[in-house]
Protein backbone atom coordinates (compact mmCIF):
# COMPACT_ATOMS: atom_id res chain seq x y z
CA UNK A 1 0.00 0.00 0.00
CA UNK A 2 1.59 3.41 -1.25
CA UNK A 3 2.17 5.76 1.58
CA UNK A 4 -0.95 8.03 2.38
CA UNK A 5 -0.73 11.31 1.78
CA UNK A 6 -2.97 14.29 2.92
CA UNK A 7 -5.47 15.22 0.12
CA UNK A 8 -5.09 19.09 1.81
CA UNK A 9 -0.88 19.18 1.11
CA UNK A 10 -2.04 21.77 -1.52
CA UNK A 11 -3.97 24.55 0.58
CA UNK A 12 -1.58 23.97 3.54
CA UNK A 13 0.97 27.34 4.55
CA UNK A 14 4.23 27.51 2.17
CA UNK A 15 6.94 26.11 3.96
CA UNK A 16 5.21 23.30 5.82
CA UNK A 17 7.36 20.45 7.17
CA UNK A 18 6.65 17.12 6.38
CA UNK A 19 7.80 13.92 7.56
CA UNK A 20 6.58 9.68 7.86
CA UNK A 21 4.51 8.78 11.18
CA UNK A 22 4.10 5.37 10.19
CA UNK A 23 2.64 4.90 6.95
CA UNK A 24 1.51 8.03 6.83
CA UNK A 25 3.09 11.43 4.81
CA UNK A 26 2.02 13.93 7.34
CA UNK A 27 2.59 17.82 7.82
CA UNK A 28 4.72 18.19 10.76
CA UNK A 29 4.96 21.67 11.51
CA UNK A 30 3.19 24.43 9.17
CA UNK A 31 5.15 27.51 11.06
CA UNK A 32 6.69 26.86 14.64
CA UNK A 33 6.38 23.81 17.34
CA UNK A 34 5.92 26.21 20.04
CA UNK A 35 3.09 28.22 18.18
CA UNK A 36 1.40 24.97 17.23
CA UNK A 37 1.79 24.21 20.63
CA UNK A 38 0.92 27.14 22.71
CA UNK A 39 -2.63 27.26 20.66
CA UNK A 40 -3.40 24.04 21.46
CA UNK A 41 -2.65 24.58 25.36
CA UNK A 42 -4.28 28.13 25.40
CA UNK A 43 -6.23 29.00 21.84
CA UNK A 44 -7.49 26.84 19.41
CA UNK A 45 -5.87 24.77 16.73
CA UNK A 46 -7.23 23.16 13.45
CA UNK A 47 -5.60 19.88 12.64
CA UNK A 48 -5.53 17.68 9.06
CA UNK A 49 -5.54 14.20 10.44
CA UNK A 50 -5.76 12.54 6.76
CA UNK A 51 -2.51 10.52 7.78
CA UNK A 52 -5.48 8.40 9.57
CA UNK A 53 -7.59 5.77 7.56
CA UNK A 54 -11.35 5.54 8.30
CA UNK A 55 -12.87 2.52 7.75
CA UNK A 56 -16.53 1.65 7.18
CA UNK A 57 -17.01 -1.65 8.43
CA UNK A 58 -21.01 -2.81 7.54
CA UNK A 59 -22.63 -6.30 6.62
CA UNK A 60 -25.17 -8.36 9.30
CA UNK A 61 -21.71 -9.63 11.04
CA UNK A 62 -20.56 -6.40 11.40
CA UNK A 63 -21.60 -5.82 15.15
CA UNK A 64 -20.34 -9.37 16.24
CA UNK A 65 -16.95 -8.96 14.35
CA UNK A 66 -16.52 -6.20 15.95
CA UNK A 67 -16.80 -7.42 19.39
CA UNK A 68 -14.23 -9.67 18.42
CA UNK A 69 -11.82 -7.33 16.72
CA UNK A 70 -11.66 -4.71 19.47
CA UNK A 71 -10.47 -4.89 23.19
CA UNK A 72 -13.10 -2.82 24.27
CA UNK A 73 -17.23 -3.32 24.38
CA UNK A 74 -19.08 -2.08 21.17
CA UNK A 75 -22.25 -4.03 21.20
CA UNK A 76 -24.21 -1.37 22.14
CA UNK A 77 -22.42 1.66 20.64
CA UNK A 78 -25.29 3.60 19.01
CA UNK A 79 -25.06 5.90 15.93
CA UNK A 80 -24.76 8.91 18.39
CA UNK A 81 -21.59 7.66 20.32
CA UNK A 82 -18.02 6.89 19.42
CA UNK A 83 -15.38 5.41 21.91
CA UNK A 84 -11.57 4.60 21.98
CA UNK A 85 -10.43 0.93 21.79
CA UNK A 86 -7.22 -1.00 21.38
CA UNK A 87 -7.29 -3.50 18.71
CA UNK A 88 -4.99 -6.79 19.62
CA UNK A 89 -3.60 -9.73 18.37
CA UNK A 90 -3.73 -13.57 19.71
CA UNK A 91 -0.48 -12.50 21.55
CA UNK A 92 -2.39 -9.55 23.03
CA UNK A 93 -0.13 -7.01 21.07
CA UNK A 94 -1.38 -3.57 19.93
CA UNK A 95 -2.32 -3.91 16.58
CA UNK A 96 -3.89 -0.08 16.72
CA UNK A 97 -5.50 2.16 19.01
CA UNK A 98 -9.10 3.21 17.15
CA UNK A 99 -11.39 5.66 17.37
CA UNK A 100 -14.77 3.60 16.41
CA UNK A 101 -17.87 5.69 15.21
CA UNK A 102 -21.48 3.81 15.86
CA UNK A 103 -23.42 4.23 12.82
CA UNK A 104 -26.93 2.54 11.66
CA UNK A 105 -25.54 0.15 9.48
CA UNK A 106 -22.32 -0.88 10.97
CA UNK A 107 -19.43 0.97 12.45
CA UNK A 108 -16.88 3.32 11.24
CA UNK A 109 -12.91 2.93 12.46
CA UNK A 110 -10.73 5.81 12.86
CA UNK A 111 -6.83 4.42 12.64
CA UNK A 112 -4.40 5.94 14.46
CA UNK A 113 -2.20 8.42 12.37
CA UNK A 114 -0.20 6.17 10.23
CA UNK A 115 -1.78 3.35 11.46
CA UNK A 116 -4.64 2.45 8.94
CA UNK A 117 -2.86 -0.20 6.38
CA UNK A 118 -1.46 -2.12 9.37
CA UNK A 119 -5.01 -2.09 10.57
CA UNK A 120 -6.93 -2.86 7.60
CA UNK A 121 -4.85 -5.85 6.68
CA UNK A 122 -5.22 -7.26 10.23
CA UNK A 123 -9.12 -6.73 9.97
CA UNK A 124 -9.46 -8.38 6.70
CA UNK A 125 -7.23 -11.03 7.90
CA UNK A 126 -9.49 -11.88 10.87
CA UNK A 127 -12.85 -11.58 9.30
CA UNK A 128 -12.80 -14.73 8.18
CA UNK A 129 -16.20 -16.67 7.20
CA UNK A 130 -17.83 -13.05 8.93
CA UNK A 131 -20.64 -11.09 6.80
CA UNK A 132 -18.76 -7.91 6.99
CA UNK A 133 -17.36 -5.53 4.61
CA UNK A 134 -14.54 -3.25 5.31
CA UNK A 135 -14.11 -0.28 3.03
CA UNK A 136 -11.49 2.12 3.00
CA UNK A 137 -12.89 5.53 3.04
CA UNK A 138 -9.56 7.35 2.25
CA UNK A 139 -9.91 9.18 -1.21
CA UNK A 140 -13.85 9.50 -0.02
CA UNK A 141 -13.81 11.17 3.09
CA UNK A 142 -11.21 13.65 5.00
CA UNK A 143 -11.22 13.90 8.73
CA UNK A 144 -10.06 17.23 10.26
CA UNK A 145 -9.70 18.27 14.43
CA UNK A 146 -9.89 20.64 16.44
CA UNK A 147 -7.93 20.98 20.19
CA UNK A 148 -7.73 23.17 22.67
CA UNK A 149 -9.88 25.36 25.48
CA UNK A 150 -11.13 27.60 22.79
CA UNK A 151 -11.92 25.01 20.38
CA UNK A 152 -15.78 24.95 21.05
CA UNK A 153 -15.96 28.80 19.90
CA UNK A 154 -14.26 27.64 16.79
CA UNK A 155 -17.25 24.89 17.12
CA UNK A 156 -19.64 28.14 17.23
CA UNK A 157 -18.41 29.91 14.66
CA UNK A 158 -17.79 27.25 12.23
CA UNK A 159 -20.63 24.83 12.09
CA UNK A 160 -23.17 24.88 15.03
CA UNK A 161 -22.48 26.73 18.75
CA UNK A 162 -25.20 24.04 20.20
CA UNK A 163 -22.76 21.50 19.05
CA UNK A 164 -20.22 22.40 21.29
CA UNK A 165 -20.83 21.51 24.53
CA UNK A 166 -21.99 17.90 23.41
CA UNK A 167 -21.14 14.78 26.29
CA UNK A 168 -17.76 13.77 25.38
CA UNK A 169 -17.71 11.04 22.54
CA UNK A 170 -20.45 12.16 20.99
CA UNK A 171 -21.31 11.65 17.61
CA UNK A 172 -23.76 13.66 15.24
CA UNK A 173 -24.77 13.95 11.72
CA UNK A 174 -25.38 17.66 10.59
CA UNK A 175 -24.42 19.38 7.65
CA UNK A 176 -21.73 22.11 6.99
CA UNK A 177 -22.24 24.55 4.04
CA UNK A 178 -24.99 22.20 3.07
CA UNK A 179 -22.38 19.63 2.93
CA UNK A 180 -23.13 16.30 4.89
CA UNK A 181 -20.65 15.89 7.38
CA UNK A 182 -20.09 13.69 11.01
CA UNK A 183 -19.22 15.77 14.09
CA UNK A 184 -18.04 14.32 17.05
CA UNK A 185 -17.06 15.46 20.19
CA UNK A 186 -13.55 13.60 21.19
CA UNK A 187 -10.35 15.25 22.43
CA UNK A 188 -6.72 13.51 22.76
CA UNK A 189 -4.19 16.72 24.38
CA UNK A 190 -6.66 16.64 27.55
CA UNK A 191 -8.25 20.08 25.91
CA UNK A 192 -11.98 20.46 24.65
CA UNK A 193 -11.57 18.24 20.99
CA UNK A 194 -14.05 17.98 18.07
CA UNK A 195 -13.55 15.96 14.68
CA UNK A 196 -15.45 16.33 11.55
CA UNK A 197 -15.58 13.48 8.88
CA UNK A 198 -16.09 15.64 5.68
CA UNK A 199 -16.55 14.46 1.94
CA UNK A 200 -12.80 14.53 0.55
CA UNK A 201 -14.49 17.30 -2.50
CA UNK A 202 -15.32 20.05 0.78
CA UNK A 203 -12.26 19.09 2.67
CA UNK A 204 -10.26 21.69 1.42
CA UNK A 205 -13.23 24.68 1.85
CA UNK A 206 -13.81 23.51 5.46
CA UNK A 207 -10.00 23.52 6.00
CA UNK A 208 -9.71 27.27 4.87
CA UNK A 209 -12.34 28.27 6.85
CA UNK A 210 -10.93 26.34 10.16
CA UNK A 211 -7.60 28.23 9.56
CA UNK A 212 -9.22 31.54 9.34
CA UNK A 213 -10.64 30.53 13.46
CA UNK A 214 -7.93 28.83 14.63
CA UNK A 215 -4.30 27.86 14.38
CA UNK A 216 -3.17 24.73 12.17
CA UNK A 217 -1.26 22.50 14.41
CA UNK A 218 1.05 19.78 12.87
CA UNK A 219 1.79 16.38 14.00
CA UNK A 220 4.83 17.34 15.69
CA UNK A 221 2.50 19.64 18.44
CA UNK A 222 -0.35 17.19 18.66
CA UNK A 223 1.66 14.11 19.85
CA UNK A 224 3.41 16.06 22.13
CA UNK A 225 0.10 17.66 23.41
CA UNK A 226 -0.78 13.78 23.79
CA UNK A 227 2.23 12.48 25.51
CA UNK A 228 1.95 15.54 28.24
CA UNK A 229 -1.56 13.92 29.58
CA UNK A 230 -0.41 10.48 28.71
CA UNK A 231 -2.46 9.40 25.96
CA UNK A 232 -1.20 6.36 24.10
CA UNK A 233 0.40 7.13 21.10
CA UNK A 234 2.70 4.34 18.35
CA UNK A 235 5.72 4.78 20.10
CA UNK A 236 4.53 3.42 23.10
CA UNK A 237 3.93 -0.15 20.70
CA UNK A 238 6.48 0.08 18.71
CA UNK A 239 8.93 -2.24 20.42
CA UNK A 240 6.25 -4.96 20.78
CA UNK A 241 5.76 -4.32 24.42
CA UNK A 242 2.08 -5.63 25.91
CA UNK A 243 -0.93 -4.32 27.09
CA UNK A 244 0.06 -4.14 30.94
CA UNK A 245 4.01 -2.78 30.11
CA UNK A 246 2.24 -0.05 28.32
CA UNK A 247 -0.37 0.82 30.95
CA UNK A 248 -3.11 1.15 28.32
CA UNK A 249 -5.52 -1.14 30.48
CA UNK A 250 -8.01 1.71 30.11
CA UNK A 251 -8.44 0.79 26.51
CA UNK A 252 -9.35 -3.06 27.12
CA UNK A 253 -12.29 -3.92 28.49
CA UNK A 254 -10.79 -7.04 30.71
CA UNK A 255 -15.24 -7.93 31.35
CA UNK A 256 -15.73 -8.33 28.02
CA UNK A 257 -16.34 -12.30 27.57
CA UNK A 258 -14.49 -12.95 24.49
CA UNK A 259 -12.43 -10.70 22.10
CA UNK A 260 -8.86 -11.62 19.72
CA UNK A 261 -5.77 -10.88 22.64
CA UNK A 262 -8.37 -11.54 25.37
CA UNK A 263 -6.17 -14.63 26.71
CA UNK A 264 -2.51 -13.28 26.26
CA UNK A 265 -3.68 -9.92 28.18
CA UNK A 266 -5.16 -12.09 30.84
CA UNK A 267 -2.56 -14.79 31.60
CA UNK A 268 -0.19 -11.49 31.57
CA UNK A 269 -2.33 -9.94 34.05
CA UNK A 270 -2.20 -12.91 36.41
CA UNK A 271 1.65 -13.41 35.95
CA UNK A 272 2.13 -9.31 36.58
CA UNK A 273 4.17 -7.07 34.18
CA UNK A 274 7.84 -6.94 35.17
CA UNK A 275 8.36 -3.73 33.79
CA UNK A 276 6.16 -0.89 33.67
CA UNK A 277 5.71 2.72 31.93
CA UNK A 278 6.46 5.74 33.47
CA UNK A 279 6.75 9.65 32.83
CA UNK A 280 10.23 10.88 33.45
CA UNK A 281 11.61 14.84 32.91
CA UNK A 282 14.77 16.07 33.28
CA UNK A 283 18.16 16.85 32.19
CA UNK A 284 19.26 19.34 29.38
CA UNK A 285 18.97 16.88 26.13
CA UNK A 286 16.42 14.71 24.73
CA UNK A 287 17.77 11.01 25.42
CA UNK A 288 17.31 8.85 22.56
CA UNK A 289 14.84 5.87 22.70
CA UNK A 290 16.67 2.79 24.20
CA UNK A 291 19.08 4.96 26.12
CA UNK A 292 19.51 3.02 29.94
CA UNK A 293 17.81 4.43 33.12
CA UNK A 294 20.09 3.66 36.07
CA UNK A 295 20.46 3.73 39.54
CA UNK A 296 23.83 4.03 41.11
CA UNK A 297 25.27 2.47 37.87
CA UNK A 298 22.50 -0.84 38.18
CA UNK A 299 20.01 -0.70 34.90
CA UNK A 300 16.87 -0.80 35.98
CA UNK A 301 15.36 0.22 33.05
CA UNK A 302 15.22 2.33 29.15
CA UNK A 303 13.40 4.91 27.84
CA UNK A 304 10.61 4.82 25.02
CA UNK A 305 10.34 7.56 23.99
CA UNK A 306 11.37 11.35 25.04
CA UNK A 307 10.67 14.68 23.67
CA UNK A 308 11.17 18.50 24.72
CA UNK A 309 8.28 19.65 26.95
CA UNK A 310 7.10 22.91 26.18
CA UNK A 311 4.66 22.82 28.79
CA UNK A 312 7.42 21.68 32.07
CA UNK A 313 9.98 23.63 29.90
CA UNK A 314 12.20 20.48 29.76
CA UNK A 315 12.85 17.22 28.24
CA UNK A 316 9.98 14.73 28.68
CA UNK A 317 9.88 10.78 28.31
CA UNK A 318 8.65 7.57 29.34
CA UNK A 319 10.93 4.76 30.45
CA UNK A 320 10.10 1.32 30.90
CA UNK A 321 11.02 0.43 34.20
CA UNK A 322 11.17 -2.69 37.02
CA UNK A 323 7.90 -3.08 38.30
CA UNK A 324 9.27 -2.01 41.74
CA UNK A 325 10.51 1.28 40.68
CA UNK A 326 7.70 1.99 38.54
CA UNK A 327 6.43 4.72 40.89
CA UNK A 328 6.30 8.78 40.71
CA UNK A 329 8.64 10.83 42.27
CA UNK A 330 11.99 9.23 42.43
CA UNK A 331 15.50 10.37 41.29
CA UNK A 332 16.74 8.09 38.56
CA UNK A 333 19.35 8.69 35.73
CA UNK A 334 18.83 8.36 32.54
CA UNK A 335 22.07 8.38 30.41
CA UNK A 336 24.20 10.78 31.90
CA UNK A 337 21.44 13.18 33.41
CA UNK A 338 19.26 13.03 36.72
CA UNK A 339 15.10 13.05 36.17
CA UNK A 340 12.60 12.47 38.34
CA UNK A 341 9.41 10.39 37.36
CA UNK A 342 6.36 11.93 36.95
CA UNK A 343 2.78 11.59 38.34
CA UNK A 344 0.37 11.99 35.11
CA UNK A 345 -0.90 14.30 33.55
CA UNK A 346 2.32 16.14 33.42
CA UNK A 347 1.16 19.33 32.68
CA UNK A 348 -2.59 20.08 33.59
CA UNK A 349 -4.64 20.89 30.30
CA UNK A 350 -6.39 24.57 31.02
CA UNK A 351 -9.81 23.38 29.66
CA UNK A 352 -10.51 21.56 32.84
CA UNK A 353 -11.04 25.02 34.02
CA UNK A 354 -12.17 26.62 31.27
CA UNK A 355 -15.87 26.24 31.29
CA UNK A 356 -18.19 26.14 27.38
CA UNK A 357 -19.88 28.81 27.63
CA UNK B 1 20.30 13.45 47.41
CA UNK B 2 20.39 10.39 45.58
CA UNK B 3 19.06 7.18 47.14
CA UNK B 4 20.06 3.98 46.80
CA UNK B 5 18.56 1.29 45.01
CA UNK B 6 16.95 -0.10 48.18
CA UNK B 7 15.98 3.17 49.71
CA UNK B 8 14.45 3.80 46.10
CA UNK B 9 12.60 0.55 46.13
CA UNK B 10 10.94 1.69 49.64
CA UNK B 11 9.89 5.18 48.50
CA UNK B 12 8.23 3.48 45.89
CA UNK B 13 6.38 0.81 47.47
CA UNK B 14 4.92 3.60 49.45
CA UNK B 15 3.63 5.45 46.38
CA UNK B 16 2.51 1.86 45.14
CA UNK B 17 0.71 1.21 48.63
CA UNK B 18 -1.11 4.53 48.41
CA UNK B 19 -2.21 4.17 44.76
CA UNK B 20 -3.31 1.01 45.75
CA UNK B 21 -5.51 2.03 48.37
CA UNK B 22 -7.12 4.32 46.11
CA UNK B 23 -7.79 2.13 43.30
CA UNK B 24 -9.26 -0.30 46.02
CA UNK B 25 -11.61 2.45 47.67
CA UNK B 26 -12.68 3.33 43.80
CA UNK B 27 -13.38 -0.01 43.10
CA UNK B 28 -15.81 -0.23 46.46
CA UNK B 29 -17.45 3.07 46.84
CA UNK B 30 -18.44 3.08 42.62
CA UNK B 31 -18.73 -1.28 42.37
CA UNK B 32 -16.93 -1.68 39.67
CA UNK B 33 -16.81 -4.78 38.12
CA UNK B 34 -12.94 -4.81 37.61
CA UNK B 35 -9.90 -6.01 40.23
CA UNK B 36 -8.38 -3.15 41.80
CA UNK B 37 -5.00 -3.64 40.18
CA UNK B 38 -6.62 -3.36 36.39
CA UNK B 39 -6.26 0.28 36.84
CA UNK B 40 -3.15 1.81 36.34
CA UNK B 41 -1.63 4.79 38.42
CA UNK B 42 -1.21 6.86 35.50
CA UNK B 43 -5.26 5.92 33.98
CA UNK B 44 -7.40 9.11 33.91
CA UNK B 45 -10.29 9.21 35.76
CA UNK B 46 -13.00 11.01 33.80
CA UNK B 47 -13.74 11.34 30.28
CA UNK B 48 -11.31 8.56 28.60
CA UNK B 49 -10.04 6.40 31.59
CA UNK B 50 -12.41 4.92 33.88
CA UNK B 51 -15.14 7.21 32.63
CA UNK B 52 -16.46 8.94 35.77
CA UNK B 53 -19.18 11.25 36.17
CA UNK B 54 -19.81 14.03 38.48
CA UNK B 55 -22.13 11.84 40.75
CA UNK B 56 -19.02 9.69 41.09
CA UNK B 57 -16.85 12.25 42.53
CA UNK B 58 -19.13 13.08 44.49
CA UNK B 59 -18.97 9.89 45.76
CA UNK B 60 -15.56 10.03 46.15
CA UNK B 61 -15.49 13.18 48.05
CA UNK B 62 -16.97 11.59 50.39
CA UNK B 63 -15.06 8.08 50.59
CA UNK B 64 -11.40 9.61 50.61
CA UNK B 65 -12.31 12.08 53.66
CA UNK B 66 -13.50 9.39 55.29
CA UNK B 67 -10.70 6.78 54.16
CA UNK B 68 -7.59 9.41 54.11
CA UNK B 69 -9.06 12.29 56.42
CA UNK B 70 -8.40 14.46 53.79
CA UNK B 71 -10.62 17.20 52.31
CA UNK B 72 -11.00 17.52 48.89
CA UNK B 73 -12.56 20.97 47.34
CA UNK B 74 -14.63 21.05 43.87
CA UNK B 75 -12.38 23.86 42.16
CA UNK B 76 -9.73 21.85 41.66
CA UNK B 77 -10.42 18.68 39.57
CA UNK B 78 -6.80 18.16 38.60
CA UNK B 79 -7.09 16.12 41.45
CA UNK B 80 -8.72 13.37 39.77
CA UNK B 81 -6.11 13.31 37.04
CA UNK B 82 -5.06 9.82 37.56
CA UNK B 83 -4.96 7.72 40.53
CA UNK B 84 -1.27 8.77 41.19
CA UNK B 85 -2.63 12.51 41.18
CA UNK B 86 -4.92 11.41 43.40
CA UNK B 87 -2.25 10.33 45.48
CA UNK B 88 0.05 13.10 45.58
CA UNK B 89 -3.68 14.56 47.42
CA UNK B 90 -4.05 12.36 49.96
CA UNK B 91 -0.20 11.84 50.66
CA UNK B 92 1.09 15.19 50.62
CA UNK B 93 4.56 13.80 51.08
CA UNK B 94 4.57 11.60 47.80
CA UNK B 95 3.95 15.22 46.02
CA UNK B 96 7.37 16.81 46.90
CA UNK B 97 9.57 15.09 44.64
CA UNK B 98 6.92 16.33 41.54
CA UNK B 99 6.88 19.42 42.65
CA UNK B 100 10.64 20.07 42.06
CA UNK B 101 9.82 19.76 39.00
CA UNK B 102 6.72 21.81 38.24
CA UNK B 103 4.67 18.95 36.86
Amino acid sequence: MDSLTSPLAAVHPEGTEYGAAQEAHVALRYTTLDEEYTAIRERAAVLDLSGSRVLEVSGSDATDFMQRALARDVEYLTSERCMTSLVLDEEGLVVDQVVVWGREDGMLVESSVGGGARLLEHLRSVAGEDRVEIKDLTGEQVLLGLEGPYAWGVVGRLVDGELAALPFESVVDTTWDGVDVLFARTGVTGEYGYKVLVPHDQAATLWAKAVEQATPAGHEALELAMLEVRQPTHHEHADGADVLTMGANWLVDITKESFIGRDAVLAAFSGGATRRTVGFSGGDTVPAAGTPVTVGGEQVGVVVHAVHSIGLGAPLGLARLDADLAAAGLRLTVGDADVTTLTSPYVTPKSWSTPII
Amino acid sequence: MKLSIDELRATAAARLQTCAQIKKMIVSRLDLPIEPDWITDDQPLFGRGLELDSLDVLELYVAIEAEFGVALYDSDMSVFGSVSRLADHVNPKLAEANSLTGA
